[in-house]
């Protein structure tokens, strides 16, 4: 036999596997070392998204991004009122300038929550 | 049940890619597939049933977690073998075994093993007669698809000494199994 057929017939018989009685618990196992990783790798995300939301919105709050939305928002309240007075002398908007805190809190939280979302996406990507 | 069935019908390509993707029902097709492929190359490497599960365990993680570099070039039984065939170097390597394939002289064969296997292979038998270093760099290169130089490079040998011991474990597996075609066949056996 030459050597390059017989290479061949090697090659062949190492293709073939013996059958194995417990190859459905072998691959149980794996598909549960499977699931077992990417239950913690989940989680491990999900809490990596949360920590980068909370540390990106401390940010913001620290640099007083905050303040400075507050005090775009009252002026630009200021400048809707000049022009409502203008047109109906006597109606107050009031009412719409203390809602500004509360706009500035929603804003932060929907920050918060979008920051944690894109972190979240990055991470599952990387 | 109907969703697996479907992913029985789709080619290996496709379900590395759907594993890519994240399917992890698709790699456990592939997983059915190639199990028994790549837990009886690691036995003929020489690791013992317990090890091999190891590995091959192992072996399918990694092979997850890196699904994405296979590009379809070649087929995906090649691939996750060679993966194999490499953690059993590393893992053998660590238990500093690896020093004896190297150490291990000329013509001194291994002792006839017992194994958990009811029957085997008449290639299973022949290859557990070789010694270490012929056994394993025979079946990187005939069973894990690796060219000389890869095998050299995986067991950290010089290129020559891996030829050599291929050169002489294909005498002997020639020889063994020419033996083996004149007695009883043993067909596609079960190990335990």
């Amino acid at each position: 036999m030459a050597d390059l057929e017989f290479e061949r017939r090697l090659e062949r018989e190492f293709a073939q596997s013996a059958a194995f009685s417990d190859e459905a618990a072998f691959c149980r196992s794996v598909e549960a070392r499977l699931n077992q990783g990417w239950t913690l790798r989940r989680w491990l995300i999900g809490a990596s998204g949360v920590t980068g939301g909370v540390i990106g919105a401390s940010q913001l709050i620290m640099t007083d991004f905050i303040h400075r939305v507050a005090d775009l928002s009252q002026g630009s309240t200021r400048l809707v009122e000049s022009s409502v007075s203008q047109i109906r002398p006597g109606m107050s908007l009031l009412g719409l300038v203390s809602t500004d805190q509360i706009v500035v809190w929603v804003a932060a939280g929907l920050a918060i929550i979008a920051i944690g979302f894109v972190l979240t996406r990055v991470i599952e990507e990387i | 049940m109907s969703g697996l069935q479907s992913l029985v019908s789709h080619h290996d390509v496709d379900l590395a890619n759907l594993a890519a993707a994240g399917d992890r029902r698709a790699f456990g097709e592939l997983v059915r597939r190639h199990a028994a492929g790549v837990r009886s190359l690691l036995r003929r490497m020489g690791a013992t049933p317990s090890e091999a599960d190891d590995v091959a365990q192992d072996t399918f993680l990694t092979a997850f977690e890196s699904v994405s570099e296979f590009r379809g070039e070649g087929a995906f039984a090649g691939w996750v073998k060679k993966i194999a065939a490499r953690l059993y170097i590393r893992r053998i390597r660590r238990e500093k075994r690896l020093a004896m394939i190297a150490a291990e002289s000329v013509g001194e064969e291994a002792p006839l093993q017992k194994t958990d296997a009811v029957t085997r292979m008449a290639l299973d038998d022949a290859l557990i007669q070789l010694p270490l270093g012929e056994r394993m760099a025979v079946t990187l290169c005939y069973g894990a698809g690796m060219s000389h130089s890869e095998a050299a490079e995986a067991l950290n040998l010089p290129l020559g000494t891996v030829k050599s011991h291929v050169k002489r474990g294909l005498e002997k597996l020639k020889a063994r199994l020419a033996t083996s075609d004149n007695s009883a066949p043993t067909g596609r056996l079960a190990h335990g």
